[in-house]
């Protein structure tokens, strides 16, 4: 059949040729990044077999450090030694500067609400910064499995909000990365236990980091992860711990608050050392300034309780969301540094009546489940039997009269979802109408976090309240928001604007890039050719195993005909050196294949229907 | 089969009130297992873009086929009768219970043992949730669509108010 041309060797990869796929815990203190090799997944270290790159940026003048050499300038030059960052993700500049005495940096203002900081080498803002840790990790990634990266799963909090999601997005498009999924921790954390250990049943994931707490129930049932509800504490973590018993230090020793940045890194270092060494022995020595003392188990824990209280309130309510009782949940994982923590632990274990798994390192084990997942969607592994369903954390919702949120998208909805909503003009003769997205659980859009203002133009001018504008807004399986609005009477689509409250424009991403291929001299043009090629073999490779699959089946001789002599000319430009001609060829590859995506999506579901009788349907 | 069927022909169910949960869990892994974006990643846009809507289609079917007061509601919308969720009862009878309902609700935040109050309020609570369920299902399979409604609507009530006791429960905690 001349079609099985398009299949020739050297066209297209060989069908069983390993893709190269990360999975990638970006953390608040640490982050990593994982693999599965002949069959097992494992944290990839350096060669000083060091596997935690400490997420820790110094910007000097005459260049960028990441990791662990970044780590031992924080004492001496704190300005320009960036840590915890992942805190300042998504966030606008009055959520930073709540921060403000707990992140010694020179905030400036910049576009989009995004907040910067001054360094040594310029300012910087929180997506650069995150980018550049992901670059040393993709580094890390291509020299352990010895070429370019096919994808990656990169981990968010499950609590993470549609801004902090996207501004992980685009540190790693800044990063060069092709993001498979953006995965919860606590169901990366899941899936590494789930898949070692073939439970069956409820799982509770306490996780508990540097900057951030997250819980999450799931159900698992012949290797689907099913999300039953989430919640968590974005600004909550070991950094608290830390903040905690440096402020009881401070009062001890009777020093004010107002120390100066290196001091109060000093002092945080020696509150940190001492939370790690009470996990190890019943008491502890510290020393600040002129001022000796020491502190014991029984005085740290009640230190900390009131902070694990909190977490605990958040572990009740997402049992309460799950529709489930503590005593049901069969199996406890814990994740996170902050569990090292003695009486983390036996909280932990007293709230759920069970003694939590700690048995993967809790520092891995989020990398860890984000590889396997990244080595199913990359196709490496025919784990059909893996599935991962996850849920939207907040609640999404649009500004109404007064102030007032509407709830669209309650929280704990498994996404994907998408749901449509009617609004109507309120003037005469009205042609656009703005809308404000906001996302959390209060009554008042001031108290809810605002996502992004959409204005919609283009609306045919009617008497008020005749025109009937659908506005659907849709969630994808990263989480993210997307919105589309039509009039309904006329049919006309209305323009959607958005403009993020607290992120990144496209412009604002390809200036970026541009300014960072500056810096590294590397040639824009050659990298969008071979960004376009990738593409092209994608697309070729798909609608291959589509053709070889159900092609003869589904398609007339005529549209074969026409499929393949479009497969034919995007293979002569993927062989050319023009990446627009390549671009334009995958388009008109695409729109060609529309019907037949869509005959196959048909075909599959009459397949899964098939088994059910016909009488299930009869009304 | 397109997205325009019915949330019981895509889970292969009779549509009635009175549902086989364990066949509804296990259809659900099911047509996931076929159609969530996880397993269209390296698939064209277009098919990406489809396995989006269709995944999220089966999302919105389980959500509304699990929860029997959306249930209630979407058999009632399929044949006809549509109720918004905001409306309320007419009802004179259940509006005295609603009342009475409503103020114990308001009085266990001031009582002595706050919890035993709620724990014997959420108990009958529950109790007139399913009782009003059972009756649902058995006006709906008669036909008789305005009895559907008007035990919707106390559906509805009851719903919200148990949700109510939950929280004024967790807040209790706290």
């Amino acid at each position: 059949m001349a079609l099985l041309q398009i299949s020739e060797p050297g066209q297209t990869p060989e069908p069983h040729q390993r893709k190269r796929a990360v999975g990638i815990d970006l953390g608040t203190t640490n982050s990593l990044v994982a693999t599965v090799r002949s069959g097992t997944a494992e944290a990839i270290a350096t060669q000083d077999g060091s596997v935690i790159l400490p997420s820790v940026v110094h910007y000097a003048a005459d260049g960028i450090t990441v990791g662990a050499a970044a780590r031992t300038r924080a004492g001496e030059d704190p300005y320009n030694t960036l840590i915890s960052i992942k805190r300042l993700m998504g966030r606008g500049i009055a959520d930073v500067k709540s921060f403000g005495e707990q992140l010694p940096y020179k905030f400036v203002d910049s576009d989009g609400g995004m907040p910067a900081i001054e360094t040594a080498a310029g300012p910087v803002n929180p997506v650069q910064v995150s980018a550049e840790i992901l670059k040393t990790l993709y580094q890390r990634g291509s020299a352990a499995l010895g070429g370019e990266l096919d994808g990656a799963v990169i981990t968010v909090p499950a609590y993470f909000d549609d801004a902090q999601r996207q501004a992980t997005k685009d540190a790693a498009r800044l990063a060069g990365l092709k993001v498979l999924r953006l995965l919860n921790e606590p169901t990366a954390a899941a899936v590494a236990y789930g898949l070692d250990k073939g439970e069956e049943g409820l799982i509770a994931v306490y996780d508990l980091g540097g900057g951030t707490f997250d819980i999450s129930i799931l159900r698992l049932s012949r290797g689907v992860f099913e999300v039953m509800a989430t919640g968590g504490d974005t600004a909550l973590g070991g950094d608290d711990f830390d903040r905690t018993i440096a402020t009881w230090v401070a009062e001890q020793a009777g020093l004010g608050t107002d120390l100066d940045a290196a001091a109060q890194r000093a002092l945080l270092d020696s509150a940190c050392a001492a939370k790690e060494a009470l996990a190890q022995q019943q008491q502890v020595e510290l020393a600040y300034g002129d001022w000796r003392g020491t502190l014991d188990r029984a005085g740290m824990a009640e230190l900390l309780n009131p902070l694990i209280d909190k977490t605990l309130r958040a572990c009740r309510r997402a049992l309460r969301d799950a529709g489930v009782s503590a005593g049901e949940v069969g199996e406890v994982v814990l994740v996170g540094g902050s569990t090292r923590t003695l009486q983390v632990r036996e909280r932990v274990e007293e709230f759920f009546g069970r003694a939590p798994h700690a048995d993967i390192d809790p520092d891995q084990v989020v990398a860890i489940g984000a590889a396997l997942q990244a080595d199913v969607l990359v196709g490496n592994k025919s784990r059909d039997d893996l599935l991962l369903l996850d849920v939207i954390p907040l609640s999404l919702g649009i500004e109404t009269m007064g102030g007032l949120t509407e709830k669209l998208i309650p929280r704990n909805t498994t996404i994907p979802v998408s749901k449509a909503q009617e609004f109507t003009t309120f003037r005469d003769g009205q042609t656009a109408m703005a809308i404000h997205v906001v996302q959390g659980e209060r009554e008042l859009v001031k108290d809810c976090r605002s996502l992004a203002r959409f204005e919609l133009r283009g609306i045919p001018p009617m008497v008020a309240g005749a025109a009937h504008i659908r506005v659907t807004f849709q969630v994808d399986a990263d989480g993210l928001l997307s919105v589309a609005a039509m009039e309904k009477s006329s049919g006309v689509s209305a323009d959607v604007t958005v403009k993020p409250s607290y992120g990144l424009e496209d412009g604002d991403i390809a200036r970026m890039l541009q300014d960072s291929y500056a810096h590294a001299e590397e040639d824009i043009a050659a990298r969008a050719l071979r960004e376009a090629q990738v593409e092209a073999e994608r697309s070729l490779e798909s609608l291959l195993a589509a053709l070889q699959e159900n092609g003869a089946e589904l398609l007339s001789g005529r549209e074969l005909d026409e499929l393949e002599r479009a497969a034919e000319a995007l293979r002569f430009a993927h062989n050319g050196g023009d990446a627009e001609e390549i671009r334009r060829r995958i388009e008109a590859l695409n729109q060609l294949s529309e019907p037949f995506a869509a005959r196959r999506m048909d075909a599959s579901i009459r397949r899964a229907m098939q088994g059910h009788t016909l009488d299930e349907f009869d009304k | 089969m397109a997205l325009n069927q019915t949330y019981f022909e895509i889970f292969g169910l009779k549509p009635a009130f009175a549902i086989d949960r364990a066949a509804l869990a296990e259809r659900y892994r099911e047509l996931q297992r076929g159609f969530h974006p996880d397993k269209y990643v390296s698939k064209s846009e277009r098919e990406q873009l489809l396995a989006m809507q269709y995944a999220a289609r089966i999302n919105e079917a389980h959500t509304t086929l699990r929860d029997p007061v959306l249930r209630a509601g979407y058999l009632l919308k399929l044949a006809g009768v549509e109720v918004s969720p905001e409306q309320t009862t007419a009802d004179a009878d259940f509006l005295m219970k609603q009342m009475v309902l409503r103020e114990r609700l308001e009085e266990a935040r001031e009582a002595q043992d706050p919890a035993a109050v709620l724990d014997e309020l959420a108990d009958e609570v529950r109790h007139l949730f399913s009782g009003e369920q059972k009756h649902f299902a058995g006006v709906f399979a008669a036909g008789d669509l305005e009895a559907g409604k008007s035990s919707l609507l106390k559906l509805q009530f009851l719903s919200k108010l148990q949700r109510q006791v939950e929280e004024l429960e967790e807040d209790l905690l706290d």
